[in-house]
C-alpha cells in the first residue's frame, strides 16, 4: 500500500466497517418493521388482547420491565466503553465491556426463563396469532441479542489482548452501534408487546 | 365499422354515467371504523414511514461525519 493510499484510508470521515454496520442495521430495521407491522394489524384488529380463547395468560410485565432496565443499563455501559477507549482509559474500558457482556447474558437468561414459564402456562407458538406473533417477534429480537453478545465476546477478547487503543477502536465502535440498535429496539418491543 | 364502435362505446359511457355506483378500490378500507381496518391503516403508515427514516438516519450519519471531518481539517 502506498503512502497516498494509507493517507486516504486514515482520513476517511467514516470507516467502511461503520458504514457497513449502518447499512446492516438499516436492513435489520426493515425486517423488524415488517414484523411490528404484522403485530399492529393483529393487536389493533382484536378488541380482546390476549384473545379470550387463551384464558388468563398474562405476560410477565414486571420481570421483563426489570430486564428492560438491565438492557438499558448495558447500552449505557457500552457507550462508556467507547468513551473510555477514546480517552485511553484501558482498565475502565475493559470493565465497562465486561459489565455490558454480563448484562447481555443476564437479559438472555431471564428472557429464557420467562419463556419456559409461559410455555408451561400453555402459551406456545401454536397458540393462535397471539402466541405466533409473540414468539416470532420476541424470539427474533432474542436471536439478535445472542448475536450481539457473541460479537461482544470477540470484542472483549480482542480488547483484553490489547488490540484496541485510542487511535484504533473501530471494532468497539461498530459493536456499540449494533448493541445500541438491539437496546433501542427492545424498548419499542417491550412497550408494544408487553404494555400496549 | 370504426365509427359504429365509437358510437357504441360513447353510449355505454353515457349510460354508465347515469348509473353511478361507488367502487371499493381498497377492500381493507371499506369500514374504516372497524378495528382491523384501523390496524391495517396504522401498520401501513408505520411501514411506509420507515424507509424514509432508515435512509434519513444513514444519510444523516454519513453527512454528519463528513461535516465533522471537514470541520476538523479546516
Amino acid at each position: 500500500m502506498t503512502h497516498t493510499e494509507v493517507d486516504i484510508i486514515q482520513n476517511r470521515p467514516i470507516s467502511n466497517a461503520k458504514l457497513g454496520v449502518l447499512v446492516l442495521l438499516g436492513a435489520e430495521t426493515m425486517l423488524f418493521v415488517g414484523l411490528i407491522g404484522a403485530f399492529l394489524v393483529f393487536r389493533m384488529g382484536n378488541v380482546n388482547w390476549p384473545p379470550l380463547s387463551l384464558g388468563d395468560i398474562q405476560l410477565p410485565q414486571l420481570v421483563t420491565g426489570i430486564n428492560t432496565f438491565l438492557l438499558l443499563f448495558s447500552g449505557l455501559s457500552m457507550f462508556f466503553s467507547v468513551r473510555y477507549i477514546q480517552q485511553d482509559k484501558i482498565q475502565q474500558h475493559h470493565l465497562s465491556l465486561a459489565i455490558t457482556w454480563f448484562l447481555g447474558v443476564a437479559f438472555l437468561v431471564i428472557q429464557g426463563s420467562e419463556w419456559i414459564q409461559l410455555i408451561r402456562q400453555g402459551l406456545t407458538l401454536q397458540s393462535g396469532i397471539y402466541g405466533g406473533i409473540f414468539y416470532v417477534l420476541i424470539g427474533c429480537h432474542a436471536l439478535h441479542v445472542l448475536g450481539a453478545v457473541m460479537w461482544l465476546s470477540i470484542v472483549l477478547a480482542k480488547s483484553l489482548l490489547g488490540r484496541f487503543s485510542s487511535q484504533e477502536y473501530t471494532g468497539v465502535e461498530t459493536c456499540m452501534l449494533y448493541w445500541s440498535f438491539v437496546v433501542a429496539l427492545w424498548l419499542i418491543l417491550y412497550i408494544l408487546v408487553y404494555l400496549y | 365499422m370504426f365509427c359504429r364502435i365509437t358510437v357504441l362505446l360513447m353510449i355505454i359511457g353515457l349510460v354508465s354515467l347515469l348509473l353511478p355506483n361507488t367502487l371499493d378500490a381498497c377492500p381493507a378500507c371499506k369500514n374504516l371504523d372497524e378495528p382491523i381496518a384501523r390496524g391495517f391503516n396504522w401498520s401501513v403508515l408505520f411501514m411506509m414511514a420507515m424507509p424514509f427514516t432508515v435512509f434519513g438516519v444513514i444519510g444523516g450519519s454519513v453527512y454528519y461525519h463528513f461535516r465533522r471531518a471537514n470541520g476538523v481539517r479546516t
